[in-house]
């Protein structure tokens, strides 16, 4: 047998949307960085210890671009983290022009003026759904607050109009969608063809809002080329919506597949819901890859040597169950004493959007708690419709706060 | 307690804004870090220390 066939094949199963594969354990303990083989079918390392996952997103000799790109090992089939991107020789440069540009209008700050319409946005929602409970007995949280919510503020902070919200969340679950081939990658072709027209809609009319922005940094800066710029404008939107949708379905998954923590969690929501968001973000495992990385030159850690152009794929997801680092690390505990984690990624390549996913998770969680404290799930965990995409998750979330 | 924090390695995560608001902000116009206060009394340290520890970049460093 070659050394080639006794690699790991990704992804590694899971046993239901909440847990990993069980193997994860094994790996962090006896092979942290170990030799594997992508969904696409070419080699890489995955890695999956707390300390080697942080150290290699801080590390600035990992990027997401590579040399000789049509080289590269090919990750996912899906059209999202499938290979590498953006410019090898100025990836840090570009990646440096575009946090500036984009990281004002993320500010914790602005993100907490939002808090209050949030807050309005929520309880329109729940407003809709509680009064069709009232006729039908079971409402889908998914559709009637998951979605919409994510959708509504990114479509704002974005100028993106939102009664386009069903053709971008088709465009972008095929565009993740890992079991459709081809149509991933026409997907995304689609998207940006859509950005395009969105982006010359708005440049004789230009607003306060990032792709307006965007817009005018580009027209001013002949080194930013244009294509980059309406590839940054479609991931904003994919990443803006699509990872917060998938993550109160699986916080509210959490909370009400043991009625212990959700009723803690109801006894006081304003004092536990910062709490429970951060271990929602800590346990919550969208997707079964991680993030993904190309080695800019031969590097030796944890007993192996990354050669320059090797694949890395990065599992924050397992670094955030690392026993070693979390006490009872599987169990969903608000109340454990250490209070960092990887969600929402680490190193220059920090997700953007953090503070506003922790606004609107805060929001969301603790109107749940407030306004549906008898709430369930209408459904068992494995009857759930998962979501066969990238970023995982599931495509229903029934509840019922009907007396049983 | 005295707070160094470097804006050269700053990527503007705002996660030291979530830890002590009363310490750090972000600037408007770029986003980067903006020490309000070097020295903050010592109930403060255990804040600041979290906001160093969370901080994506590094880019903070208490002595206390």
């Amino acid at each position: 047998m070659s050394i080639d066939a006794e690699r790991l094949k990704l992804p590694l199963a899971r046993p239901n949307v909440l847990d990993l594969a069980p193997l994860y354990e094994v790996l962090r303990r006896e092979a942290p960085i170990a030799p594997v083989t992508t969904p696409a079918g070419d080699p890489a390392w995955l890695v999956t210890r707390y300390e080697e996952v942080r150290l290699l997103l801080g590390d600035k000799r990992f990027g997401r671009s590579h040399p000789e790109p049509e080289k590269a090992s090919r990750i996912s089939t899906a059209a999202v983290q499938d290979g590498p991107t953006g410019e090898y020789a100025t990836e840090e440069a570009d990646h440096t022009r575009m946090r500036r540009l984009l990281t004002p209008a993320f500010s914790a700050k602005r993100m907490r003026m939002l808090g209050e319409n949030m807050e309005e946005l929520v309880d329109s929602c729940l407003d809709a759904l509680i009064a069709e409970h009232e006729k039908t007995g079971v409402v889908d949280l998914h559709r009637g607050l998951a979605f919409p919510l994510p959708v509504a503020m990114i479509c704002r902070l974005l100028g993106v109009p939102e009664e386009d919200n069903e053709l971008f969340a088709s465009l972008s679950e095929r565009m993740a969608g890992t079991e459709i081939g081809e149509e991933a990658h026409k997907a995304r072709e689609e998207f940006f063809r859509y950005m395009v027209g969105l982006v010359e809609s708005k440049r004789g009319a230009l607003g306060e809002d990032v792709i307006s922005d965007l817009v005018r940094a580009q027209a001013e800066d002949p080194s930013f080329d244009y294509v980059e710029m309406v590839r940054l404008c479609v991931g904003l939107l994919f990443a803006g919506h699509e990872t917060t949708v998938n993550r109160i379905g699986l916080g509210v998954l959490f909370l009400l597949t043991d009625r212990s923590r959700w009723d803690a969690f109801v006894a006081d929501p304003d004092g536990r819901v910062d709490a429970v968001v951060e271990e929602v973000m800590r346990l919550g495992a969208p997707g079964d890859l991680g993030l993904l990385r190309y080695a800019r030159e031969d590097v030796d850690i944890a007993g192996v040597t990354i050669k320059a152009g090797d694949a890395v794929v990065i599992s924050t997801n397992a670094a955030n169950r690392d026993a070693s680092v979390y006490s009872h690390a599987e169990e969903f505990d608000p109340d454990r004493p250490e209070r960092t984690h990887l969600g929402f990624g680490h190193g220059a390549h920090f997700c953007i959007g953090a503070s506003l996913a922790r606004t609107e998770l805060r929001v969301v969680f603790a109107a749940l708690a407030k306004r549906l404290p008898s709430m369930r799930l209408a459904k068992e965990l494995d009857q759930l419709q998962v979501r066969a995409t990238l970023t995982g998750g599931v495509a229903e979330l029934p509840v019922t706060w009907r007396s049983a | 307690m005295n707070i160094v924090v470097d804006q050269g390695k700053c990527v503007g995560a705002g996660q030291c804004v979530l830890a002590a608001d009363d310490v750090f902000d972000q600037r408007d116009d770029d986003g980067l870090v903006d020490l309000l206060d070097a020295s903050p009394p010592p109930e403060r340290l255990a804040d600041v220390r979290h906001a160093a520890a969370v901080c994506p970049a590094s880019a903070i460093e208490v002595e206390a």
